[in-house]
Order: C-alpha cells, then structure tokens, then sequence
C-alpha cells in the first residue's frame, strides 16, 4: 500500500494538474450557473489579499507540513498510517496538557517542553500500532482507525473531567510564555492567527529531508518499505525499523497537533470530530508525492485554496464546497500524471522527449 | 430488562450497526482480490447515500413502499458509477490506487452537498424521507420459539440480506470461473494475462462490484438510519469497513463477521448500560470500548493479515 | 533540480495571486463607495461547522437575520446581511476577519468554541459588535446571550410526563456539555415534578454525528419498556426518530425534538410521531440584536438571558392531549412567576 515515487515530468505537471482542477471547476460552477471567473478572483484575493490573509494561509498551513511529513514517513516504509488524526489530537491534548500543569516555568523550557510532549504523546500513540505491526503482524490500518476513534473519546473525557476545573467544554488558554502566538506576530499581520509553529515545520522539514536522504535509518526505512524481506535478508532489523518509522510519523502527527494547542487554539476542547489536519495532512503528501519540500508548496496550495475558499460563502451564494471538488481534481490529476504525460509526448512529435517520458514513466510503476 | 429483552436487543442493535458495514466491506474484498486497493469506500458510500435519498424524495409517491429497495439499488448504480473514476484512474491511467482513493474520499462529501445546495435551493441538508427502509419481522423464521423472537421479529432485513450476499460472494469467489479469475488477475496478472485472462476486464468487475456494493452500504445508513442526506450521514463507516475487510482477511464471510463483530461491540457498549453492575463505569469507557475491544480481539485470535499479492500494484499489458 | 522547479512553480501561483488581488480589492473599493451615505447597519453570522442549515441553531440564527434583513430591505451580501460558512473549528478566526474587513457591524456567532476567536477579534476591533450566544465574554463590543434551555426541558419533561403510559421515559444527549447539561437537567425536573416514581433513562452518545448509535441507544430504550425520549443530540437525534418510526408499528411511542420544531422529522405512514418540540428562539434574539444596533442600542458588555419569560426559549403544542397541555401552561406560570426555580446542572438535581 505504498505509494509509488512519482517522478513529475518537470514542473508541467503540477502546474497541469493544478490548471485542469481549477479547470473542472470552472466547468462545474459553469453548468450550475455561477460565474468561475468572480469566485476565482474572490478566492485568490481572500488568500493573498491582506497581511491577514497571508497569515492565515501560513497557518493553516503549519500544521498540515507536520502531518503531511508523518504520511509520507509511514508511508515510505510501507505503512498507511489513517491514525494521524487521532495522534494529532493526541499530540495537541499533551502539549495543551503540560502548559497548563506547569504554569510557572519560564517560557525557554515550557515552550518547548510543551512541544516536545505533544511529538511524545502522537508517537506513543502511533507506536502502539507499530509495535503491535511488529510483533502482532496486525494490520496498521485498523489499529490506527481504532486508534483514532479511541483518542477523540478519550480526549474529550479528559479535557471534560481533568483539565477543567468546573466541567466546562474547553480548558483555559495556555500560560503566555508557551504561546506560539505574539502580539509582534499579530500586528505583522492584521490579528491573524498566524504563529512561530511555520519556523519549525520548515525547520522538520529539512529534517526529514535529511534524515531519509542520508541517515541509515532512513535507508533502511525505506529499503522496508520497498521489500520487507530483502530488507531482512540484507540484516537489517525489519521490527525496529517498523517502530522507528511508526514513532516517527506520530511524532510529527503529534507535533501538527501541539501546533494547534499552542499556536492556533492556545488551548484543548471537546471536539465533536477528529481534527481536520489528520486527513487534510494525507492529502497534502499524495498532492507533493511525499517529497518533503514538495510538501511545503502542496500545504500553502491547500492554505491557499481552503482560506482564499472561505470568501466564496461570503461573496456569492456559490456552494462553498467547490472548493474541495477543486482540491480532489488537482490531487486526481497528479496521481494521474502518466495520462497528462501521455497526452503531452502525443502532442509533441519530438521523438526525444517521447522517450524520455515512457523511460520515466517505466522507472515510476516498478 | 428480561433476559429475552436483553438478547433480542443485543441482536437488533448490532445488526442496525452493521448493515451497512457488510455490505461496504463485502465490496471491499472484491476490489482487492482484483488487484485494486480501495480506500475510496467512505467516499462511493456517501454518494449511494446521497444519491439514493435523492431519489426517495422526489419518487417516493410515485413507488409507494417499494422505494426504499428501489432507493438502494439507485445507490448502488450511482456508486458503480462514481467508482468507475477510480477504475479508470487505477487501471489504465496507472495512478496510485490510495491517492485515486483519497479524491473518492474528498470529492464526494464536497459534491453531495455541493448537489444538494443546487437541487434543494441553497440547503445543505435534504428533507426526511417519507418511505424509509423499515424493519420488520422475518416470515416463518420468526415463528420458532426463543429464537425466533431474538432473531428475526422487529429486525433488520437488509442486514440478513447482507450475510447472504457474504455467502454468495465467497462461493463466487471461491468456485466459479469468474472468481478465480478475478483472484488471478489480484494475485498474478502476468501470469494470468499469460494464459489470456483479461487482467483489466477483471480489474474492473472487482472495483465496479465495490462500487455497487458500497454505494448499496452508504444507501442502506441513508435509508434506514438518517432518513436524510447531509454532511454526517456518513461519518466513518467506509473506514470502519476497510477495517472489517482486512479483519475479514479479505473474505467476504469474514468482512461480513468483522461488520457484524463491531456492531455486536457497540451494542455491548449500549446495553452494557443496562446491567447494574457494570452501569456505574464511566460513559466513556462505554463509548471507547468497542474499538479498544476490537484491536485486543485483533491481536489475540486474528493475527496477520495477508493482502492479495498484487493488491495495489498496477498491471501494464506488454504489447 | 526538483527544488528549482517548485520554486518556480509557487513563483507564478503568487503572481498570480497578486495580479488577482489587485482586480478584487479594486471591486470591493468601487461596492463600498455606492453605500457609503447610509449609516453601516451591516450584520453577519458565523456558522459552525453544521453550516446555516444545520436544522438547529446556525439555521434558526440565519433564519432571524433574513427576516430582520428583508425586513430593513437589506441584500444577502457586502453592506447587508450575510453569513460566513466554517468547515472547521479553525476557520473561525479567519471568517472573522473576512466579515471585519468587509465592514460589517454585527456579527454573530455561537457556541463555546468560538469564545476565544471572538474574545481575539473583539480586543482588536472595537468598533465592531459582537454577540457570542451560549456562552460569555466580557468586553464592552461584545453583548452575551444565553437561553435557559432547562426552562423549555423542564416542560417538556413534564409533558412527557404526563403522557408516558409505561411511567418510564428516555433522554439522549449528544456529548455532555454545559449546554446539553440544561437540558438534561431541566427535563429531569420537569418529569419529577409531574410524579416521581417515572423512571428517567439518560444516556448519551458521546457524539452529535452518530446516528446509528442513535438508532441503537433509542432501541435499546424501547425494548426497555420507555415509550417517549427527549433527544438533544443534534445528528445523532436523526436515528432516535427512525428507530421510533420502527417501533411505532409495534406500540404507540413519541419522540420529543430539539432547538425548532421538528414536526417534519416525525411524519411517518400513520401520521406523525414528535410528541413535542422545545424550541431555542437564536433566530428571535439575532433580529432583536440587529434591530438594537439599527437603534443605537446596541447591549454591548451586557449578559442577557432568555428563558420562558422573555419567550427565548418554549415548547410547542405538538401532539400534546389536553391535560397534559393543561400541565404545561401550569408550570409554565410557575416558572414565569418564579415559584419554581429549574435548575441548570443535573448534579443540582435532589
């Protein structure tokens, strides 16, 4: 259940797939009647327009880096981790957890201390189903389903029955020296919600990037994910490669959940759902084949399309939901990219780039 | 509660919980024995939702009683439908199967409200059906005394459809030249290619079957269930059945018995409520329970799962 | 390699971005100017995530300011009335701001979870008012309404009450909240007061999305012998009402609805089935808002509360027979007169 490296032709493809899912659409708001044109321009203009704007795409986007950066971890060893969810909630429960239990501390160790148990707390949970993967052989995928369901509920029950003090449905607001949020950041940007939590997405990016470049675990990670029992063979320890992987792909899930405990929300509440960033996050890798830097550019698209969408409901009586059929689309033409390469080598006589792309596409599919 | 109550009610409320699952899953092992892996399902469920209670509104005076079966047979041809996007995606055009699943997931919330809004004048919520899928009781079997009044009086019929399904779908699987054709083309394409199968007319009977099923599943939760259509109608039951699938290790009789294992743990959770004993633990322990239950039953008696061979690979025919 | 391209590729994404920016905030500068003469009266709802048609409160909300909008021939839009859909609980802040920057007055939201976004937003922007309905916050810009929903719960306890033949009656909650607490507590009471030896079944199903648990708890209900639930579960009530349509065909049960008049959910082949409705009058108090802002009047810093006396909240007549609609307007006097006090939590229950 691996997704397979996915060698874009060229920038062609991405900006294909992103003009083709603007284009479906465009076509679609066409034939129920509304003007693409105007919603387009009111999307575009309410995620880039103002400072306020911006923020909230960078935002937005802080997060879903994390998530996205767990997905494709997990999923370069072979593993299709539904739970990020649920370990995100985990993660952001923690965080939340520990600002509030330690109030006093300075800012130097409860912020990152704050930090540091949310990524704890999504690889605990994760790590459950990598080890029962490892030593179980149980299928991560109901694990992790199940672990979702069991990390709302229980959250919920202890945010209701131990971090409030009278029953209410949400905790406090973290002390200020554990905010990601400033007033310096605020006023950058017209009171959005942005925060320092984007510093250190980049920041994990680089390290991920790093770490599956040009460490061993991140070879063998990966050398798992291609053939478990090669991996073996070659004498690499496929159980702890599991689990390290697993633990990973919670810690960041962890860490995008702590992003919204200190940064988004400064605090934890009753969800009446599991949070969005856990799905949103798997989008946003399938969107950059699981590059890490591709990650970066598909979670500001997705900032983009999702704040900028949040206008259309206000400035049209278009269904705001045109906006997720737009996503789905431009995922779907990435995923797609061997019939948009196809078309393109029809297209162009050349018999050299028409090699090209049937060599690039047979290196793909292995 | 009697006894009798307590029993007829544990098997009642299980198998309202799993109807839908059965089905949804039961679609699953068709898709994956061919070949093609399919996470897709919350989304073809949702569209079988949506298309069929759109479908009970507008023709229910027309059908009388009858439209409800006719609702989940609309359901299911407009989930064939929608998961053709996946067939084609996944076996001509090469593309992931999980990221092709994923736009499933993601298109078909966003379109069936976006088609509601546009049919119902602006409302993202339909109006209640007025025919829904009742249940009932079961000519003669709910005759038999004891198990009679358990079984079969005031239950759910689809559900009982279901497991029949599950047998019928395992014989098909299991001994005619269409399923072991099908699991050919899962299991080795090269080799049944070689011996002139069709690997991508197989391919495409398993992910259509899942389609049919799965928007039959999303249609059943719809009708029998919300009554309505709107963004909740389905909220995780797809992948709840992708869980009873692997559970099922790809067998429809055992997804069937995964669907109906979860319902039986949430209904657990619901009449363990009713057992003074045990009513005093807190409601959250009822309300994870069933899913803590069922990794622990995962581990303890299921083991490792073993997915078709192919599963999730794409087939190239070489010319 | 791969780096370089992205790069470029985000390059033309802002580009053009930036380019359709210039076009939209042009258009919003020339819509601004044509209305600049008449006093900003403009006011806009935040939904949560159920969206203006959630059949509860968002819908009721909108409903209000449609009225108090076509009322004042206003538009749906910039400088009228208008509403700001969030698919998230972290599209709150954002939709904010948008309804800020296009200048509008008043906005509303609802719920808890939209406290700290509007406590944020009201700290910034002044000059905007704000309503946070069921909960509140304490800023001069921001007004707090909240409805004694364990007003109308108590009567409809008592009308389930008097109606029960099987003197065992059900209540299912979505999640526990400060919010569903009134209600279970409020129609706890009710049904006491009406006679204490009526068993009251309360369970919850941890979720306003799960019908099938829905379907399930209600079951379970009545295969327990309870002829009438009280259902405050948002979507979790659509599977009481059709485990009720199942039952109906066995034995006479009833359902009571949430928040509006759920009437239509109750239809079935042999008539209809909601027992009663209490309903939560969000649409009533938007437009009273609205209209004190058009006044000058606006109740900015102040909490008021709407329970049966200022007719906030109430219960329909429905299906009810008359003696225990008599009962009803009996209690309903006492509790006007405040002769009995109905309590907000269920552990202040005796």
């Amino acid at each position: 259940m691996r997704i397979k490296k996915v060698r874009l032709g060229g920038i062609s493809v991405p900006l294909i797939s992103i003009f083709l899912g603007l284009v479906v659409g465009a076509i679609i708001m066409l034939l129920s009647g509304f003007n693409p044109l105007i919603n387009y321009l009111n999307l575009f203009s309410g995620a880039l327009g103002t400072p306020n704007a911006i923020g909230e795409v960078f935002r937005s986007a802080t997060p879903l880096i994390l998530t996205a950066l767990g997905f494709s971890i997990a999923n370069s060893a072979g593993f299709f981790n539904v739970g990020l969810s649920g370990q995100a909630l985990a993660g952001w429960l923690a965080s939340v957890w520990f600002a509030l239990a330690f109030p006093h501390l300075p800012g130097f160790i409860l912020l990152p201390g704050s930090i540091i148990m949310g990524a704890l707390a999504g690889a605990f949970w994760s790590g459950i189903a990598g080890f029962l993967r490892a030593y179980f052989g149980t299928s991560e995928v109901i694990t992790t389903i199940m672990l979702n369901y069991i990390s709302l509920y229980g959250t919920n029950a202890i945010v209701k029955g131990v971090l409030t003090s009278s029953d209410a449905d949400s905790t406090p607001l973290v002390p200020i020296q554990a905010r990601l949020r400033t007033p310096f950041l605020e006023k950058l940007t017209g009171n959005s919600t942005f925060h320092w939590g984007i510093v250190i997405s980049f920041f994990m990016v680089f390290v991920i990037w790093w770490l599956m470049k040009k460490t061993t675990l991140g070879f063998e990670i990966r050398s798992v994910g291609m053939n478990e029992d090669a991996a073996r063979y070659a004498g690499m320890s496929t159980k702890k490669t599991i689990i390290s992987s697993m633990l990973l792909s919670g810690a960041l899930a962890g860490l995008g959940g702590a992003m919204e405990g200190l940064g988004n929300f400064q605090n934890i509440f009753v969800n009446t759902s599991l949070p969005d960033i856990g799905f949103d996050g798997m989008s946003v890798s399938l969107l950059a084949t699981g590059n890490p830097i591709g990650i970066i550019f598909s979670a500001l698209l997705f900032g983009i399309l999702k704040i900028g969408g949040l206008n259309i409901s206000i400035s049209s009586n278009t269904p705001s939901e045109i906006v997720n059929i737009v996503i789905a689309s431009v995922i779907f033409f990435v995923g797609a990219n061997y019939i948009i390469q196809y078309l393109i080598s029809k297209m162009k006589i050349s018999h050299k780039s028409a090699k090209l792309i049937s060599n690039s596409t047979k290196g793909g599919h292995k | 509660m009697d006894l009798m109550t307590i029993l007829s009610t544990v098997v009642s409320t299980t198998l309202i919980y799993s109807a839908p699952l059965i089905f949804t899953s039961i679609g699953g092992s068709f898709s994956e024995h061919s070949g093609i892996v399919n996470v897709g399902l919350e989304g073809i469920m949702v569209i079988g939702a949506f298309s069929s209670i759109v479908f009970s509104l507008f023709m229910s005076k027309t059908f009388g009683w009858i439209t409800p079966w006719i609702g989940l047979f609309v359901g299911g041809i407009i989930g064939t439908l929608f998961s053709l996007i996946h067939a084609v995606a996944t076996i001509n055009w090469r593309t992931d199967h999980i990221i092709s699943g994923t736009v499933l997931n993601l298109m078909a919330p966003a379109l069936g409200i976006y088609l509601t809004k546009l049919i119902f004048d602006g409302k993202g919520q339909t109006g209640f059906i007025s025919q829904p899928l009742a249940s009932s009781k079961i000519p003669f079997l709910s005759k038999i005394p004891i198990i009679g009044k358990i079984f079969f009086e005031n239950t759910s019929i689809v559900a009982y459809i279901g497991i029949l399904v599950s047998i019928f779908s395992w014989w098909l699987l299991k001994y005619t030249r269409f399923g072991l054709r099908l699991r050919s083309v899962g299991e080795h394409p090269e080799a049944a290619d070689s011996v002139g199968i069709s690997v991508y007319f197989y391919r495409y009977c398993g992910v259509l079957i899942s389609g049919f099923l799965g928007g039959i599943g999303g249609a059943i939760m719809a009708e029998s269930i919300t009554l309505n259509f709107s963004g909740t109608t389905i909220a995780g039951q797809g992948f709840m059945s992708l869980a009873a699938m692997i559970f099922g290790k790809w067998n429809p009789i055992g997804a069937m018995g995964a669907a109906v294992f979860f319902g039986f743990a949430q209904s657990l959770a619901i009449i363990g409520k009713y057992i003074p004993i045990i009513a005093k633990i807190p409601n959250y322990w009822f309300t994870i329970a069933p899913y803590l239950i069922t990794i622990i039953v995962l581990v303890a008696f299921v083991g490792k799962s073993q997915a078709p061979a192919a599963d999730g690979s794409t087939f190239v025919k070489s010319k | 390699m791969k780096l370089g391209r992205k790069f470029s590729l985000i390059a033309v994404l802002m580009m053009v971005g930036i380019g359709l920016t210039a076009c939209g905030s042009n258009q919003s500068k020339s819509g601004n100017k044509n209305n600049s003469s008449k006093s900003n009266i403009s006011a806009a709802l935040v939904t949560d995530v159920g969206g203006v048609d959630d059949k509860s409160f968002n819908q009721s909300g909108w409903e209000g300011l449609e009225k108090w909008g076509k009322k004042n021939g206003l538009k749906k839009g910039v400088n009228g009335y208008n509403y700001a859909q969030s698919n998230s609980d972290a599209d709150f802040a954002p939709n904010i701001n948008k309804l800020i920057q296009a200048k509008y007055k008043t906005i509303f939201g609802t719920g808890y979870k939209l406290v700290s976004a509007i406590k944020n937003a009201a700290k910034a922007n002044p000059k905007t008012n704000f309503v946070i309905i069921d909960d509140v916050i304490k800023a001069n810009n921001v007004a707090s309404v909240t409805f004694k929903d364990n007003e109308a719960a108590f009567l409809a306890g008592v009308a389930a009450a008097e109606t029960t033949k099987t003197k065992k009656v059900g209540f299912i909650g979505g999640q526990r909240g400060l919010v569903i607490d009134r209600f279970e507590a409020g129609y706890r009471q009710g049904v006491a007061a009406v006679d204490k030896s009526i068993k009251v079944d309360v369970k919850y199903a941890d979720s306003f999305a799960k019908p099938d648990v829905g379907q399930a708890l209600a079951k379970a209900m009545f295969n327990n012998d309870e002829d009438i639930i009280y259902q405050a579960s948002g979507g979790t009530g659509s599977g009481v009402f059709s485990a009720a349509k199942n039952e109906i065909k066995k034995k006479k049960v009833w359902v009571i609805g949430v928040d509006r008049d759920q009437e239509d959910e109750g239809n079935y082949s042999g008539g209809n089935l909601t027992l009663t409705s209490t309903l939560k009058g969000v649409g009533t108090v938007v437009e009273k808002m609205a209209t004190s802002v058009q006044k000058n009047k606006f109740p900015g810093g102040k909490v008021s509360t709407y329970g049966l006396k200022e007719k906030g909240v109430d219960l329909t007549k429905g299906h009810l027979n008359s003696d225990a609609l008599k009962a009803v307007e009996n209690y309903r006097k006492q509790i006007i007169d405040g002769k009995i006090k109905v309590v907000e939590r269920p552990s202040q229950l005796k």
